[in-house]
């Protein structure tokens, strides 16, 4: 597992915006689902992509996971986190996909895999030479975004974004309100995104 | 989107929004801004972590499960996933696996039904005194009961030469003449 992954924010500790969000859409609340979606279909695509090569697959196993868990989210209770719970039905997805058509995996990924699971790893080893520059130049164009910003709105979304501190870590270390580092990371945020514009667009 | 939700939708990307927050953010009528922001931040997110590659990244499914969800039939959310991105699947293998499976279903109902002891039964069934509906008893007595044997040989020799017709002309009308004639020759 990378250093990253350990350190992403929501990584391995239930999620308040999901749960509040699962809440949402078991009162009938669509938009809220997409919202999760959206979250999670790069991480679940991924999973599924340690079963299967064919890109169509993925995508069509992606999409019916997310249904499956649509329709079944009023028996999650909370007891585990969202994350797992939406990985569990990916893993399963994927087995009953290559049972059914009578395949073996071309590599596995099994439940307790989500509770730390790396999206990178095993697909990253499989990028082409032209993906690894892609991905260069955007971390490279990353980099330069992040190093632009104003040192107050840099230290702030760092914080948060590799070092996976909380608002109110964030605020004692640097003796602000935590209004305040809610404000500079949002801040960052909207600058960074701003800079890196059509990157973004093309992912 | 104003700044306030944006904040608001910052906040939920780090797990610190508040319920009440979150509440106004979903009540906005700004809610395809607020996909498309909260989209546009996860990538960023995804970006930061050197996880926008693999199998994972090209994915984007949300347009194609909000469909399937608003009612829309799965092979259209299908499609237009694949519309979104990558190579294409060819369209036609199902309207070619519908057309098949359709004529077969000719074919076999163009076979079924024309056994002359099952036309027998039927006429008789549909003959039966239905209480409540005396209407239905007419129906059939006006069909097919009560032909002589030259009736009887005119429509039979009329139904084989449609099927062979059919059977010729479109080729998918086979199995129905091959019935047809077995039935003929039982009743000659």
């Amino acid at each position: 597992m990378n250093v990253d992954s350990d350190n992403r924010p929501e990584a391995t500790h239930d999620s308040q915006t999901d749960l509040q969000l699962v809440r949402k859409v078991q009162h009938g609340d669509r938009g809220a689902f997409d919202l999760l979606v959206i979250k999670y279909q790069a991480r679940v695509a991924s999973i599924i992509g340690r079963y299967l090569n064919d890109h169509q697959d993925v995508r069509d196993l992606t999409q019916e996971t997310f249904i499956k868990a649509f329709r079944a989210i009023d028996r999650f209770r909370g007891d585990s986190a969202f994350y797992t719970w939406i990985y569990r039905i990916a893993v399963n997805t994927a087995k009953n996909h290559l049972e059914f058509s009578g395949r073996r995996p071309q590599a596995t990924a099994d439940v307790q895999d989500a509770e730390n699971f790396d999206t990178g790893g095993r697909l990253r080893s499989q990028d082409s030479p032209e993906r690894l520059l892609q991905r260069d130049q955007v971390q490279s164009a990353l980099q330069d975004a992040i190093g632009a910003l104003p040192e107050e709105l840099r230290s702030a979304f760092l914080l948060r974004e590799y070092d996976g501190l909380s608002y109110e870590e964030i605020a004692q270390i640097l003796e602000c309100p935590i209004g305040t580092v809610r404000s500079r990371i949002f801040r960052a945020r909207d600058a960074v995104e701003r800079q890196l514009g059509p990157i973004l667009d093309a992912h | 989107m104003d700044d306030r939700l944006r904040e608001t939708l910052s906040a939920m990307m780090d797990d610190e929004a508040d319920e009440l927050a979150v509440r106004r953010l979903l009540a906005s009528p700004e809610r395809d801004q607020v996909s498309t922001q909260w989209q546009r931040w996860q990538r960023l997110r995804d970006l930061m972590h050197d996880n926008a590659s693999g199998a994972g990244a090209a994915v984007d499914v949300s347009r194609a499960v909000r469909r399937q969800l608003s009612g829309a039939s799965p092979a259209d959310s299908a499609s237009e996933a694949v519309e979104q991105q990558g190579p294409l699947r060819p369209r036609w293998r199902w309207s070619a696996t519908a057309l098949v499976a359709l004529s077969v279903l000719i074919g076999f109902g163009m076979g079924a039904g024309w056994d002359a002891a099952n036309v027998e039964q039927v006429t008789r069934a549909a003959a039966a005194p239905t209480p409540g509906h005396p209407s239905r008893q007419e129906v059939p007595q006006v069909a097919l009961q009560g032909l002589d044997h030259q009736q009887w040989e005119t429509l039979s020799r009329y139904l084989l030469e449609h099927a062979q017709h059919n059977s010729v002309g479109a080729g998918r009308g086979a199995v129905g003449y091959a019935r047809l004639a077995s039935v003929s020759g039982h009743g000659q």
